[in-house]
This record gives C-alpha cells, sequence and structure tokens, in this order.
C-alpha cells in the first residue's frame, strides 16, 4: 500500500471519437458548444422502430489507413477504437526506449465489439441473397481491439478486455490505473469502443427504454436514453516517468471503485445503495474527502429510473455539499456509448478539468421536482475544477466510479 | 502472493459437480461426444464437449433460473457448489467485501442469435426484449451477485481463451490490495448452434465424426474441438482462509498474462510471449523448473498451441530424466474462453488430493498418439497451467499445495 501511495497514475495521451467528430479538440469545442451529435441513424435500416436517432460517427473514412485486405478483416468497432488509439498514443509519444514492450498493457472496455460485421454475415444466412462472408466473424470478440493496439503498437505485457455492458470501459481505466499504481506496469494504453449496432439499437428499443427523439438527461420530460457508437482511449503512465520525460500530463487517475447492485438484471435499485456506495469507495481509494470535489459527470443516461436513482444516490453521498457540485450528462451530447461510454466520459471528464470548463447537459429545458441538482443546462461554464467524479452504471447493476484530479499533485488529503 | 483456493464448483462435459469431475480427470475419461444438442448435419465436424444431464433444479428453485441463459445457469450452480464447498457463512460476512470475477468467450452467444433471429423474423416491434438483457457478457456474473446477494466489486473479462485466467489474475490483484477478503473466480461458456456455425464457418473445427457410441477421438493439430461449461474457485486471501480455519485446496502463488503478435484469428507464432509469462510466473512465485511437477497446457487440438506450448516447455522444463509429461485437458473438455477456470480447479484437486493429472508424453503433443497417463506418480508440491489464446495472449498460473 505505501507503494500504491507513492506511485500515480497521470493521464499522458488523449484519443476519443464520438459523433461530435474525430480527435480532442473536435471534441472539446464540440463540448464547449453544447453540440448534439444524436441525429438519424444511416447505417442500418431504421424503418419502424421507435426512435431512429443515435449518435453515430459520420462523413469519416475510418478505413484510409488501412490496405484494403486488412480494412476488411476490421469490425466498425475496430476502425474507431484504432483511430482513437492512435490519437492517444501519438500524443503521449511513450519514450519507448526506456519503457520496453512489456511494461506496457493494454486494457480496454468492450460491449458489442465486432457485431455488426456478425449480423451481416447473419442477415447473408437467414436472407439466402448473398454468400456469407466467413472473414466477417473474425473480429467478433470485443477483445480484437485489444489485440490490435497491442499488436500494432509492440506492446508485450498485459492484456485484458472488461466487458461489463455500459460500465466496461470505466473499469478497464480504473484496473490500468491500479496496475500503473501497483508497479505491475509503468503504462497502461486504456478505453473502449462501441459501434452501433442492430443488436443493440433493436434490444434497447424493445426494451421500452429510448427516447424516440434525443435523449433529455434530468429533465422532467425525459423518456429515455439515445444511443451512441465512439471510442476513447486514454494513456496512463507512471507520474515519474512522466515526469522525468518532460510530458504534458493532463490529469491523474486518483482511485476508482467498481461494485454491484446485486439486485436486478437490467434496472438499477431504486434505492440507489449500489451507486452510492460506489462514489464513497471511490473517493476513499483516492484518498479525496468529498468536499473537494466539484464536479460529476453522471452516467446520465436518460431514463426515468437511472437519472432520479442517481440523484438520489449523489445527495446521500454528498449530504448538503450536493447542492453545490456541477452534475452533468455528455451523454446529451453523444448518446450512450455502451461499452465506450466510460472511455468518452473520462476524456470528457479529463478536459473539464484541464482546460478549466464544465461541459453541460444539453436538451435539458424543464426541470424534474425529482432531479433537483445543479446540472449545468445547455450552456458550459468556465471554471477551474481541480477534482471531478466520473460514473457508470450498467446492465445487472454493475458500477463504477472513478475519481479524477488536475495531476497538479496537490490532491491527495493526508491521512 | 498468498491466496488460498478453499472452494471449488463445477459443470463441465466431464461431469457436473466437482466430485464427479474429478472421478473422470483421474482416469482421463473424456467429455467429448458426438453433438446431439443440436443438429450438426451441415457441418464438417459432429463432436464437442457438451455438458449433459445438467439440471439447474437442483441447485436452486426454478423460478431463480427461468430468465437465465445457459451459460448464466451453469455459473450460478458452479458458485452454489464453490460456496458451498468452501465452508463460509454468508450470514456472517460484510457482502462488500466479496467479489465476483468471471471470464466469458462470448457470454450467452445463444441469446444473441435468438434475440436477433426474431428480429429479422419479426421485425423491429417483434423483437423478443426477454433474450437481450442475457446478450451482454457480464450476466453470469450479476447473477452470481444476486443469488447470492454479493454487493463487491463485479467484473467480467472476454480475452477469447484467457478470459478466466484475466479473471484469476484481476481477482487476486483485488485481494492483495485488501480491496475485498474473498472472491468468486472463474469461467463460463455455453456452446451454441451459433457459435458452432460460426466456427465451422471459419474452417477452425477438428473433422472429426463419429457415429453413436465411438469414443470421439480428434485428429492432432487438425483444429481445435469446441467445449463448454463452468468452473468457480472461492479465493482468499491466505489470512483470512486461516482465520477461520478453512480447508485450503490450493494457493496461488502467481500469475503472469503477456501477449505477442499474433494475425487475426490466429496464436501467436513464435511463443515468444507465451515464454516470457512462464518465466516471469516461476520468478514472481520463486520457483526453479525443476520443483515443477505438473504442467497443465492449453493444445486444444488447433496444431498452432500445440507447437509453441512444445517449443516454450522443452525450452524452460527440459531435459528431465524420463522425459516431460504434459496434461492438455482440453483433449478431455473442448476448448471454451473460460475454460481456464476449470484447469485451475483441476491443479488444485491434483495438489490437495496428492493425485496427478491424466497426462501424455510431451512429444506426443503435436502428432500423437495422444496416450493418456492416469499412473498414481508423485504430484510434488508446485504445478503450473499454461495457457495461450488465438488474438497472441498468453497466461501462465503458478499452484502451490498448502504446506502444513
Amino acid at each position: 500500500l505505501a507503494e500504491s501511495r507513492s506511485r500515480r497514475a497521470v493521464v499522458t495521451g488523449l484519443g476519443v471519437i464520438t459523433s461530435l467528430g474525430a480527435g480532442v479538440p473536435a471534441f472539446r469545442e464540440a463540448l464547449r458548444r453544447a453540440e448534439c451529435g444524436i441525429r438519424p441513424v444511416t447505417l442500418f435500416d431504421t424503418h419502424g422502430f421507435p426512435s431512429r436517432m443515435a449518435g453515430e460517427v459520420k462523413g469519416l473514412d475510418l478505413l484510409a489507413p488501412f490496405e484494403a485486405r486488412e480494412a476488411r478483416r476490421l469490425s466498425r468497432c475496430d476502425l474507431l477504437g484504432l483511430w482513437a488509439a492512435k490519437e492517444a498514443l501519438d500524443d503521449a509519444r511513450l519514450d519507448r526506449k526506456r519503457m520496453p514492450g512489456d511494461r506496457i498493457g493494454v486494457v480496454m472496455g468492450g460491449g458489442a465489439g465486432g457485431m455488426l460485421s456478425w449480423e451481416k454475415f447473419r442477415r447473408a444466412i437467414w436472407s439466402r441473397e448473398e454468400r456469407p462472408r466467413p472473414s466477417r466473424l473474425l473480429p467478433f470478440a470485443c477483445c480484437t481491439l485489444t489485440d490490435l493496439v497491442a499488436g500494432h503498437y509492440g506492446i508485450e505485457g498485459l492484456r485484458a478486455t472488461i466487458s461489463t455492458a455500459c460500465s466496461s470501459s470505466a473499469t478497464s481505466i480504473g484496473y490500468g490505473a491500479d496496475l500503473v499504481r501497483s508497479g505491475d506496469l509503468d503504462a497502461v494504453i486504456a478505453g473502449g469502443s462501441e459501434a452501433l449496432s442492430e443488436l443493440t439499437f433493436a434490444g434497447f428499443s424493445s426494451l421500452k427504454v429510448v427516447d424516440p427523439e434525443y435523449c433529455r438527461p434530468f429533465d422532467k420530460n425525459r423518456r429515455g436514453l439515445s444511443l451512441g457508437e465512439g471510442a476513447a482511449v486514454l494513456v496512463l503512465e507512471e507520474y515519474g516517468r512522466a515526469r522525468e520525460r518532460g510530458a504534458e500530463i493532463y490529469g491523474e487517475v486518483l482511485g476508482h471503485a467498481v461494485n454491484s447492485d446485486a439486485y436486478h438484471i437490467t434496472s438499477p435499485d431504486p434505492d440507489a445503495m449500489g451507486m452510492s456506495r460506489v462514489m464513497a469507495r471511490a473517493m476513499e481509494n483516492a484518498g479525496i474527502s468529498m468536499d473537494r470535489v466539484e464536479y460529476i459527470n453522471a452516467h446520465g443516461t436518460g431514463t426515468k429510473t437511472n437519472d432520479q436513482a442517481e440523484t438520489k444516490a449523489i445527495k446521500r453521498v454528498f449530504g448538503k455539499a450536493a447542492a453545490g457540485l456541477q452534475v452533468s450528462s455528455t451523454k446529451s451530447m453523444v448518446g450512450h456509448c455502451l461499452g465506450a461510454a466510460g472511455a468518452v466520459e473520462a476524456v470528457a471528464t479529463i478536459i473539464a478539468i484541464h482546460h478549466q470548463f464544465v461541459p453541460p447537459t444539453i436538451h435539458l429545458d424543464h426541470p424534474d421536482p425529482e432531479c433537483d441538482l445543479d446540472y449545468v443546462p445547455n450552456t458550459p461554464r468556465q471554471r477551474k475544477i481541480r477534482i471531478a467524479l466520473s460514473n457508470s452504471f450498467a446492465f445487472g447493476g454493475n458500477n463504477t466510479s472513478i475519481v479524477f484530479g488536475s495531476g497538479e499533485g496537490l490532491e491527495r488529503d493526508e491521512r | 502472493m498468498g491466496i488460498a483456493i478453499t472452494g471449488i464448483g463445477l459443470v463441465t462435459p466431464m461431469g457436473i459437480g466437482r466430485e464427479a469431475f474429478w472421478d473422470a480427470c483421474r482416469s482421463a475419461r473424456s467429455g467429448l461426444g458426438r453433438v446431439a444438442a443440436f443438429d450438426v448435419r451441415p457441418f464438417r465436424s459432429n463432436v464437442a464437449g457438451l455438458v449433459e444431464g445438467f439440471d439447474p433444479a437442483k441447485y436452486m428453485p426454478a423460478k431463480t433460473y427461468r430468465r437465465m441463459s445457459r451459460v448464466s445457469r451453469m455459473a450460478v450452480c458452479a458458485s452454489i457448489e464453490a460456496l458451498g464447498h468452501s465452508g463460509l457463512n454468508l450470514g456472517d460476512m460484510e457482502r462488500q467485501r466479496i467479489a465476483v470475477v468471471l471470464g466469458t468467450g462470448y457470454g450467452s452467444s445463444s441469446h444473441v442469435e435468438d434475440f436477433y433471429v426474431s428480429l429479422l423474423r419479426d421485425g423491429p416491434r417483434g423483437a423478443e426484449p426477454f433474450f437481450f438483457p442475457e446478450t451482454v457478457p457480464n450476466a453470469a456474473a450479476s447473477h452470481i451477485s444476486m443469488v447470492h446477494g454479493l454487493t463487491g466489486p463485479n467484473t467480467t473479462f472476454c480475452q477469447n481463451q484467457i478470459s478466466a485466467e484475466n479473471a484469476i489474475l484481476y481477482a487476486a490483484g483485488l485481494l492483495t490490495r485488501g480491496q475485498v477478503d474473498v472472491a468468486l473466480v472463474g469461467g463460463a461458456d455455453e456452446l451454441s448452434e451459433i457459435e458452432y456455425r460460426c466456427y465451422d464457418a471459419l474452417g477452425a473445427l477438428n473433422r472429426v465424426r463419429v457415429d453413436g457410441e465411438t469414443a470421439a477421438v480428434p485428429h492432432p493439430g487438425g483444429g481445435l474441438v469446441l467445449g463448454e461449461g463452468a468452473g468457480v474457485l472461492v479465493m482468499e486471501r491466505l489470512d483470512h482462509a486461516v482465520g477461520r480455519n478453512a480447508r485450503i485446496y490450493g494457493l496461488l502463488r502467481s500469475a503472469v498474462i503477456t501477449g505477442g503478435p499474433a494475425r487475426l484469428g490466429h496464436y501467436e507464432a513464435d511463443g515468444k510471449g507465451l515464454g516470457r509469462a512462464v518465466r516471469r510466473a516461476l520468478e514472481a512465485a520463486e520457483v526453479g523448473p525443476p520443483e515443477v511437477r505438473g504442467i497443465d497446457v492449453s493444445s486444444n487440438y488447433s496444431g498452432e498451441i500445440e507447437e509453441i506450448e512444445s517449443r516454450v516447455i522443452r525450452e524452460i522444463f527440459g531435459p528431465r530424466g524420463g522425459g516431460i509429461e504434459v496434461s492438455p485437458l482440453k483433449y478431455l473438455l473442448g476448448d471454451f474462453g473460460g475454460a481456464g477456470a476449470v484447469r485451475a480447479a483441476a491443479l488444485a484437486l491434483s495438489l490437495s488430493t496428492r493425485r496427478p493429472l491424466p497426462r501424455i508424453d510431451l512429444e506426443a503433443l503435436r502428432q500423437g498418439p495422444h496416450l493418456w497417463r492416469t499412473d498414481p506418480v508423485a504430484v510434488g508440491d508446485i504445478s503450473i497451467m499454461i495457457s495461450a489464446t488465438f488474438g497472441g495472449g498468453s497466461a501462465a498460473l503458478v499452484l502451490s499445495r498448502m504446506m502444513t
């Protein structure tokens, strides 16, 4: 434990691609402009669905960097993930001469992985109109991206892929930071990727939790979530090494916690015990007292139950201090990116800390009396944020909360 | 690393329950056979390791498992057996201090298939919501948390054939860092028709066909044989296990995961990452190769793993007087993402009973014939489990007997 207190996991590289555009600068400016990336889906036919909207990545030639033969074998999820990984690794410029491949790990979070490719194979069998192409099956597993990133960048340490639905990539970042703090590794490429698929689109529709237009987290008239897609990758590096090589430090993973509601396979516990505990435990793990948290990037899906339960949990944990917190859902802009959501929101949270502004919750026009915190409605705020939480709550009652700091070295409470 | 294995639960093609499995293990009785659960006529193979005669009603009320997929049912039943075996009294325990960590290749592939087919058949408004929640790979671990009321960390890993190994390494970290006192750790997969169909389409299956009762003997190096099943281990920090006077079946001394470059859908070609995993696991456990007796390998008839495992083991453990013997349990179980948990359980049972796992000559791994030896020999105190996966990952776990 002494070691974990002396070793710190800082963020020295960021990559992100969402419906708001490709790259950290595009994402940052879109957050500042309070843009919405949720629009009609073009990837597949959405006739007949109650909603035809999602945060789809558009207007980019994702295949451009790859040779035709390789490109055919990559799923959309892999293409998005490789894009974000390249941005993050180019950004971090790790000193590979002094950091051999086996001191670096890749820990990704995934959801449906290559489902969209599998669906093309399955549909071909079903319709008998075209020959099913087995190569579409190769990238099915969500760990394909992890292997591709490790293979492409000569990373020879741990490779792991966490698949806990909507909390996958939040947990991957927390685990990655633990591996750096414990001394098991010197750097971890952590994050996640998710592509829209018919399966998830139809799935959430069938559960009747999708807003027919766009999601409006914490709004009285919210009718459900909007799906999204994208990828985000963080380079987590041991602080001493990052400082020694003069790397730019965007922030720090101060700690995290993971727990389980043990309540229901799709619904959050309305008492929000699991959500409350996971935030409290994350702060405990980070060694941060709750009065020092200034911003929470909420799970904030826009479903009736989540937003109400999350609000309840924040109030239970922070008590009177809850009223002074700024809480926002960036899902209001990019939709719910499922396996990539935690990573996309981690990048949003680090941008908030590094660039000193709070991203807003958009489409929030009618306050809900049950959701009575400061959700930063519709307009971003210029504000110095030193410490922030990012929440991810998943199907199955899997909760993860991460504590991010500015990396300036002043955050931890002395105990 | 002082981590004790204090409970084992198994649902496997070689037997349901710890005792039935161990009985089959000791006599190298194969769980591979002709597939009866779905129509295999269209495929080039008709063999797999399927769990037959599995009845969740023997473990829990129908109401509890009614909505669960097959993989969730197997995983939950294994967890019930493992907890019972461990003698832990959950009533006395802080439930937040117990983790659930599973590894799975694909979770419930049958629910993915059934949901997507309902969409193809009945359109957007006919898609069957019943199937959707269990399409996420973490469903099995979530059911375990719900059935036992466990509110600690709950995580699921998908890393092809080293999924359970990843779960074991993660749980070991939670225990070592003191974040939990106990972890239910395991692996689980179901073999569905769609998974079989996809592997067949990729040309990955061993083209072995059997009729009726003949034993299924796949061709060495001819392609993998799929399997299914669940294994759950109760793992505790050693002080916690000793403190409650638990029976300890084995100690996890080290766990290392590495990787190397591999073509999509293939294993690491040169085995360097695998070699590194084995060496580092031995170093971390502070044992030399001569001290290791049991070598549990992940060879799966693909031919590719056989190649790299033969090379790495010869490099690190050879030469030895009398040759090297290895235990390729997937030859009896079939291959699945969570199989590592069943293999780790087998090693713990071997160490605790001082009976060896069934084994074959390393020299016969690649070409066959695979002649099993089951005669009792000294098993020693230290065993290693080695795993390789397509995608390029490798894992090595060192286990030892609890010295009393």
